[in-house]
């Protein structure tokens, strides 16, 4: 870290609205291992993984301005950023694409010499896999791979009310889980 | 409203972890502006889950931070503008006499400009012509180019509506049923698709004459030997999806005036057929 100075949120925020080169360097020294993580945990391979968070602090510090500080903590708001940017990386054709060809070549996690992790064991994706099955898939195709609940209430054969009780119950779960 | 079923409801992790859709976004931001306690379970919520993702907290390839200040760059403010560095100054040299050589010197130098400047402006005109020419030629790809991408584009919604079709056929939970045509239409044929768990209908006008002007095809549920609209039927990419029927004996189309009609005309009766037979 190049300056020890720790900012509060709130003059992390003002500051971030003039623009200054050594904020941003701060806010990615601060920032930038736990984005990574949640990035990581719904893009396995490091090097595209890499590609997203470069592209999610671009977005964070042109969009700044945009931040409402009445809505909920600054990280929440970088942290939707980075998932949901994740998640279009997740959907792009040449994404899936690369992908595909990982399938051809063998076990995706069984590679030799390639930077790919387990994302079952990255962040929150890991309390996520102590949640039982029902749930876990729930959690599974909404938050870590975008799906809507229709979506889900279709390709899962379920109506859509149950999706959301179930999906709402295994958050309250997952915030116990958080908790300790 | 009970404070504590709504903090106990998931709906406050569902907002942080971008869950939520627009209306329970906009109902808990409101919440949170009259009830402190809401307020507090959010921002409770968020720092956990801001807590958890600094513990598992995964350092991001080295150079990556260099290269976003290289794209920033341009983007960042300068800090003060008193650090411009004031231009150096530089001393002439006395201009010395060149003497009575000079004259013949500029004349020569003057020639050669000349023949420079005509050389120049015929190399002008000749790379001018070759810019103009690879201009046209980019101008008439670029233009092929375009119409083959929409092309593209048209095909793969075209292929895209034939998947769907083809999955909603294949899928085993969807009832088939035929409607051959009536007397004096028996050349019309038409088959219905429903799900019998979404109860959700689509139709395939696999062979239907040409609706005159004005006119418009309708589909009509048998229930209970009552017909019920069960839409009408559009200019569709495969499959044309209609209403949702819960419960039909027998499925039939007439021809209706463009819009539909409320009570199916049994003299324009096309195509009909009964569900499992």
């Amino acid at each position: 870290m190049q300056d020890s100075k720790k900012y509060t949120e709130a003059e992390l925020v003002s500051l971030l609205k003039e623009r200054q080169q050594p904020v941003f360097s701060y806010l990615y020294d601060n920032y930038s291992g736990a984005l990574f993580s949640v990035i990581n945990a719904i893009i396995p391979d490091k090097d595209t993984a890499g590609d997203v968070l470069q592209e999610v602090f671009v977005k964070i510090w042109k969009q700044s301005a945009t931040y409402d500080a009445t809505k909920g903590r600054l990280f929440t708001w970088m942290m939707n950023i980075a998932r949901n940017a994740s998640i279009d990386m997740l959907r792009s054709k040449n994404y899936q694409h690369n992908a595909q060809n990982r399938e051809l070549t063998g076990n995706v996690y069984e590679q030799v010499g390639t930077t790919v992790t387990n994302i079952d064991q990255i962040g929150l994706r890991k309390l996520v896999h102590t949640l039982k099955s029902e749930q876990k898939v729930l959690v599974e195709l909404s938050y870590f791979e975008g799906y809507t609940q229709d979506e889900i209430s279709k390709m899962l054969n379920i109506p859509l009310g149950t999706v959301k009780t179930r999906l709402r119950a295994a958050l309250l779960q997952l915030r116990e889980l958080v908790k300790n | 409203m009970n404070i504590q079923a709504y903090i106990e409801s998931g709906i406050i992790e569902s907002y942080v972890l971008g869950l939520a859709d627009a209306d329970e976004s906009a109902e808990l931001e409101m919440l949170c502006r009259q009830h402190p306690e809401i307020q507090a379970a959010l921002t409770n919520f968020e720092t956990q889950i801001e807590k958890q993702a600094f513990n598992n907290a995964i350092a991001p390839p080295p150079e990556l931070k260099d290269r976003l200040m290289d794209m920033l760059e341009q983007d960042f403010k300068e800090q003060n503008d008193s650090k411009k560095i004031p231009p150096p100054i530089v001393e002439m040299n006395n201009i010395q006499n060149a003497g009575t050589r000079q004259s013949s010197f500029w004349r020569y130098f003057a020639a050669a400009s000349v023949i420079l400047l005509i050389g120049s402006a015929a190399l002008n005109l000749y790379l001018y012509n070759n810019y103009n020419d690879t201009a046209a030629r980019y101008e008439a790809l670029l233009a092929e180019r375009n119409n083959l991408q929409a092309s593209n584009g048209v095909f793969q919604t075209r292929l895209n509506g034939l998947e769907e079709s083809f999955r909603i056929i294949q899928n085993p939970q969807v009832l088939a049923v035929k409607l051959p045509g009536v007397n004096g239409h028996t050349e019309n044929i038409a088959a219905v698709y429903w799900d019998s768990q979404t109860k959700d209908v689509y139709l395939m006008p696999t062979k239907m004459d040409k609706a005159p002007e004005g006119k418009q095809y309708q589909l009509w549920a048998i229930v209970d030997g009552k017909p019920v609209d069960a839409g009408m039927v559009e200019d569709c990419n495969g499959l044309c999806k209609m209403k949702n029927i819960s419960k039909a004996q027998a499925f039939a189309i007439t021809l209706e005036d463009k819009g539909g009609s409320p009570a199916p005309h049994l003299e324009a009766l096309y195509v009909y057929g009964n569900v499992n037979g």
